[in-house]
């Protein structure tokens, strides 16, 4: 059993890591996680660069929806212009360290300009208003040729940083996911700032939050921004890792993975969008490998693969959110906590 | 729970057991998606091209183990399935499908040296100096327009004016491939191009398409769109009672067109690269031994033969390279370019590849659907221009 911690003052109370050991078991981890590249067969790796890139839009969906409160159904959307704006400037020469992060701010500039309707607008006319964004970045994508090469796609070249070329994905591993981890600290640390208050003040209640201060509006739209930046760079780094986007790379459906993602991780849990993330990119590969191990005896269950996918995707989301509606992030926390209170469980 | 165990032992035993004499290539099929209708058939026939060359002494006694897997006709799909076949599985080379993929892979293709040989016949994977790993079997796409435009100047009677042609096309790479081929050509040979429709992904119907095209007069319209999009259209031009003359491009023409379309179909020209399922021809023997041996009830149609003709082609290209000691990508990518005529019984036209120029022919076959049957009606030889290539 864990004991002897005692928060003593406000700040250590309000600490980013609970504990000396959280920091430490977090450190380990961390230097573990830079082992994956020289443990992974190539294909693996390319799955955790996704599984990566999958967590840092998951976040930035997080912040919005699930500590926000805004429903967006955009994300594909945003997610399509960090990929395109990166597509459009690698092509143009600019180095991976400007056109990531200027990726990431075009889409904050998206995500802001559809976010005015959130003005207005809350809940299922807001999905609406989101939903529409995703429509008109879509025809863009497959009409302006020019930019974003049609519905034939666009190829991007590989990332180079100082004059090291990221060509591959057990290199690329080394910027996905620092970023990552960089974006994720941000996050935790968010909504320990007065903006971040605000954000979770507007979700729980708008009124009263406008009524305490908070600047509604003001603050929605910081949110889109913030979200969609976030949203911004995981599109860059998904141009960067697939080496050729399209149209058909950013889906509606893509859109409702992400809110799949957060829904099954836990809404308003940075460590929910971390798991639900990883656990929507593990899914279909472990589907993967479970059909192509039987496809010996059952050769037609190739083709079924598909459709199984999405039916299993769907079956994990109602049970979910019947039986474990705080996600992941909440399991987690209580097997953590069984163990910590073990034998002593009360 | 011991049987699974066990069955899960003997399966890893027998999979380290076959590893040693295999041969593995990689297989991307389009099972699910937009142009399964005719996806499905070709991936059947190339894996019973590879059983039947296992079957009979593999690639100079080494088995091939063909990995495949279905991606529903989306580029982001066939980009991670090539990843993972390229770096988990380490195959040699792989049976490829769409345009779109096919096109957007190209450059990595090249970059790992990996033979890719796809059902997509578009022009712009000729040219070996910006697409050397590309191959196809069968003329391409571009060529086969331009042939059934010298049908449709052959077969336009008054001489007081240009037929008009139109043209219907999906709004993929796939779809778009020939048409600025097409344009040009009808440019320089007296057809007036008179209409340009866009139809989507999928879909039930073309009607305001078909009213548009009426409206600009135009007595043929070539659809390129896989079978189901051509009956759609034919049926709804019956139904408008439209005289325009259909034709059709190779995948949107076989067997199954009158089938689906029946009489609306009647009279519809179209473009075969091989020749019908059951045809008497010398190299269809081994396909009806083998349908008769393993599958007898299922019925089958070109785009099944295609399937096999790419197994057969590079399943010759992997033995020839095997024999000069060189079974890598590089070596396979050598074996093709020694190609000269190979000759594949009479299933599609001799296959030739020449390091500079990877046109597998310039011969194109046109077929017409009379009282629902395919027909020969036409054979071109279109000149191997050197401006047509890549175009």
């Amino acid at each position: 059993m864990l004991s002897g911690e005692f928060h003593t003052t406000y700040a250590s109370d309000m600490a980013l890591f609970e504990t000396r050991r959280a920091r430490r078991a977090l450190a380990v981890f961390i230097v573990a996680l830079f082992a994956i590249p020289f443990a992974g067969t190539s294909y693996w790796l390319d799955v955790a660069n996704r599984a990566a890139i999958a967590v840092i839009a998951a976040t930035g969906l997080n912040i919005l929806t699930g500590y926000t409160g805004q429903i967006s159904l955009g994300n594909a959307a945003f997610l399509a212009v960090g990929g395109y704006t990166t597509a459009f400037l690698a092509n143009h020469g600019v180095p991976f360290l400007v056109a990531c992060p200027a990726s990431g701010v075009v889409a904050a500039l998206a995500g802001m300009v559809f976010g005015i309707p959130s003005l207005r607008l809350k809940g299922l006319y807001l999905a609406m208003a989101t939903l529409a964004a995703h429509f008109i970045v879509e025809f863009a994508a497959s009409h302006w040729e020019a930019v974003t090469g049609g519905v034939a796609g666009i190829s991007v070249p590989a990332p180079s940083v100082f004059g090291a070329s990221f060509a591959d994905d057990r290199r690329l591993f080394f910027l996905t996911v620092p970023i990552c981890v960089g974006l994720l600290y941000f996050a935790r640390n968010l909504f320990r700032t007065r903006v971040g208050k605000a954000f979770i003040a507007i979700r729980d209640q708008d009124i009263s939050a406008e009524v305490m201060g908070v600047e509604v509006f003001r603050h929605k739209l910081l949110s889109f921004a913030v979200s969609s930046f976030y949203v911004g760079v995981a599109g860059s780094l998904l141009a960067y890792q697939a080496r050729i986007i399209s149209p058909e790379n950013f889906p509606l459906a893509l859109a409702i993975d992400y809110l799949g993602m957060i829904i099954i991780g836990g809404l308003g849990s940075v460590l929910g969008s971390i798991l639900g993330a990883i656990f929507l990119t593990l899914l279909p590969e472990i589907l993967r490998l479970g059909t192509s191990a039987l496809s010996g005896s059952f050769p037609h269950l190739v083709q079924l693969f598909t459709p199984l996918k999405v039916g299993v995707f769907g079956l994990t989301i109602v049970l979910f959110l019947v039986f474990e509606p705080d996600g992941l992030a909440d399991l987690w926390r209580r097997i953590r906590n069984w163990f910590r209170l073990y034998p002593f469980s009360y | 729970m011991r049987l699974i165990l066990s069955a899960l032992l003997s399966l890893c035993l027998a999979g380290s057991a076959q590893a040693q004499q295999e041969i593995k290539v990689g297989g991307i099929f389009d099972l699910t998606g937009i142009t399964s209708d005719v996806g499905k058939p070709y991936a059947q026939g190339v894996r019973d091209g590879v059983a039947w060359t296992n079957e009979n002494g593999g690639i100079n006694g080494k088995k091939i183990r063909l990995v495949d897997v279905d991606y529903g006709y989306k580029i982001p799909e066939a980009v991670a399935a090539y990843k993972r076949m390229t770096g988990d599985e380490k195959v040699i080379l792989i049976n490829g499908w769409g345009t779109g993929d096919t096109e957007g892979l190209k450059a990595q293709v090249n970059q790992d040296k990996v033979p890719y040989i796809s059902a997509s016949f578009s022009a712009a994977l000729t040219d070996p100096t910006k697409t050397p790993y590309n191959f196809f079997v069968g003329p391409s796409y571009s060529d086969g327009l331009r042939a059934w435009l010298r049908w449709v100047k052959e077969d336009w009677k008054d001489k007081s004016r240009n037929p008009k042609v139109a043209f219907f096309y999906g709004d993929n790479a796939y779809g778009k491939s020939p048409i600025e081929a097409g344009r040009r050509f009808c440019k320089d040979n007296g057809v007036d191009l008179v209409d340009e429709e866009i139809v989507p992904g999928a879909f039930q119907d073309a009607t305001s398409q078909l009213l548009n095209m009426k409206q600009k007069g135009a007595d043929y319209a070539y659809i390129n769109v896989t079978t189901t999009g051509v009956s759609t259209i034919l049926r709804d031009a019956k139904k408008l009672g439209l005289a325009t003359k259909f034709g059709s491009n190779p995948y949107g023409f076989g067997e199954a067109l009158p089938q689906i379309a029946a009489e609306a179909a009647e009279g519809v020209t179209g473009i075969m690269v091989d020749v019908p399922f059951g045809e008497n021809v010398p190299g269809m023997k081994r396909l009806t031994d083998f349908h008769q041996k393993n599958h007898p009830a299922d019925t089958h149609d070109t785009f099944y033969v295609r399937g096999w003709t790419y197994a057969l082609v590079w399943t010759e290209a992997l033995k020839r390279a095997d024999k000069a000691g060189q079974l890598t990508g590089e070596g396979v990518k050598a074996a093709l370019e020694t190609f000269k005529n190979f000759d594949l019984g009479g299933l599609t036209e001799p296959v030739t590849y020449a390091p500079s120029d990877h046109r597998p022919t310039t011969t194109v076959n046109i077929y017409q659907i009379k009282e629902g049957k395919l027909t020969k009606a036409k054979k071109y030889d279109m000149d191997r221009r050197p401006d047509w290539l890549g175009l």
